[in-house]
């Protein structure tokens, strides 16, 4: 009996490591979709010198993943270095135009980086084209997308930048997508809670996002 | 010490029903990997000496776990349909360079002749656009990742049978699959090679559903 039992307690603590294990790995699985993204090959839009890329989420296509955090993918073309002056997401009721939110975005931890896209641990594959093109994933934000907002990712690109002028977008190759976008001559990314999202949404293919994931 | 030892008897016994009802979860329901293809259009007749590269997005997965994906052809017509070769390419997200080639499997066989016309095949004959035949590949071996781009590519022998086969699609609710046909054998794309052009994100001919059973 003493061995039986010795035996048990072996067995149960070596089960309750191996779930144990199990668990840890379903914490670390790959980065998820949460909306549909950007498929097949893209196309590109050059010169964004002063340009505010506005690219939707819409809280309707959200695929039911729980995650605490998301995660935006951009995608680049063409270019050297991209300025970027400034990055938010805003927050809407479900097709409302209305800001209810404001977060800022950042990559290396700042909301206005310059992202070197001519080298090869930013961008793996050089040179940059439609057929590579160079995907940079901004930090990942500490948000639950909800089904009932909608989010809209503005991103402004300096104003007089020559390095802005040969940065070049990818432009998703066809609509089988859930992001939309469209683009505006001017920094709207200084918009405040009350304030609406500028006109413009009108379905097109997004510039620049790629990915939302959860990570 | 009794009264420990049954404690962890049962507990034991407890932790292998437990961990024997979640193993088995996964396999029990069929999930889609991605959204497949809705109402049927029709499409084109003579495939003979045809591909046809069908896009399987990434960024498009819908997070369903599996380790193995199956992929389902639909038809409404013709008799035999004559496949030369079937391979799953892996790009990129977004890519266009072959990273690497699986083969892709009808009853063991890359290359299968499928009988359109039996009933053990297609139950419900004949064949039309209301009832199509929906053919279910063997598995592909592997997860699909969401980090990458995959191309199911179909090549049809140049034969006489392969003149009256007909591809369910051209849906125009197609999901998130997408295809494009080009002339000649493209299933023997080398890695590092370069898909061929001509994809616009049309709706896919043959690919439907690609699901974890």
């Amino acid at each position: 009996m003493k061995t039986v039992c010795k035996f048990a307690v072996l067995t149960l603590t070596m089960l309750a490591v191996t779930v144990c294990g199990f668990a840890q790995d379903a914490k670390v699985t790959a980065a998820l979709n949460l909306e549909r993204g950007v498929t097949g090959p893209v196309t590109t839009n050059l010169n964004w010198a002063g340009y505010s890329a506005l690219n939707l989420i819409p809280g309707a296509g959200l695929i039911p993943i729980t995650s605490k955090t998301t995660a935006f993918y951009l995608g680049f073309t063409a270019g050297s270095t991209a300025d970027i002056g400034n990055m938010v997401l805003y927050t809407t009721p479900r097709n409302s135009s209305t800001i209810s939110a404001v977060t800022p975005v950042t990559y290396g931890g700042v909301s206005n980086p310059s992202i070197n896209l001519a080298s090869k641990t930013v961008c793996a594959v050089q040179p940059l084209s439609a057929g590579s093109p160079c995907i940079v994933r901004l930090d990942p934000l500490t948000l639950s997308l909800s089904a009932l907002s909608d989010y809209y990712l503005v991103v402004y690109f300096t104003a007089n930048d020559n390095n802005n002028s040969a940065v070049s977008a990818t432009v998703g190759g066809n609509v089988i997508s859930s992001l939309t976008g469209w683009y505006i001559g001017s920094d709207q990314t200084r918009l405040t809670v009350g304030q609406s999202i500028p006109a413009g949404s009108n379905g097109n293919r997004p510039n620049f996002l790629m990915y939302v994931m959860t990570n | 010490m009794k009264n420990f030892c049954r404690l962890a008897t049962l507990a034991l016994a407890l932790c292998v029903i437990a961990t024997n009802a979640v193993a088995q979860a996964p396999a029990t329901v069929l999930s889609n990997l991605v959204e497949g293809v809705g109402p049927m259009a029709g499409g084109t007749t003579s495939w003979a000496g045809l591909s046809e590269l069908d896009l399987i997005p990434g960024s498009s997965l819908l997070g369903v776990k599996s380790t193995s994906a199956f992929l389902y052809i639909g038809f409404y017509g013709g008799n035999t349909v004559d496949i030369g070769n079937m391979v799953l390419y892996k790009t990129a997200r977004n890519g266009t360079t072959v990273l690497s080639g699986k083969k892709v499997t009808l009853g063991g066989v890359s290359n299968p002749s499928i009988n359109l016309t039996s009933t053990s095949v297609c139950p419900v004959q004949p064949v039309s656009i209301a009832n199509p035949c929906i053919i279910k590949l063997d598995a592909v071996k592997g997860a699909l990742s969401s980090l990458n781009d995959y191309y199911f590519t179909i090549f049809f022998t140049n034969d006489g049978n392969n003149a009256s086969v007909l591809g369910i699609g051209n849906m125009s609710a197609q999901g998130s699959l997408s295809g494009y046909t080009v002339v000649g054998d493209e299933t023997r794309i080398k890695t590092k090679g370069a898909l061929p052009q001509g994809y616009v994100g049309g709706a896919p001919y043959f690919l439907m559903y690609v699901a974890n059973q």
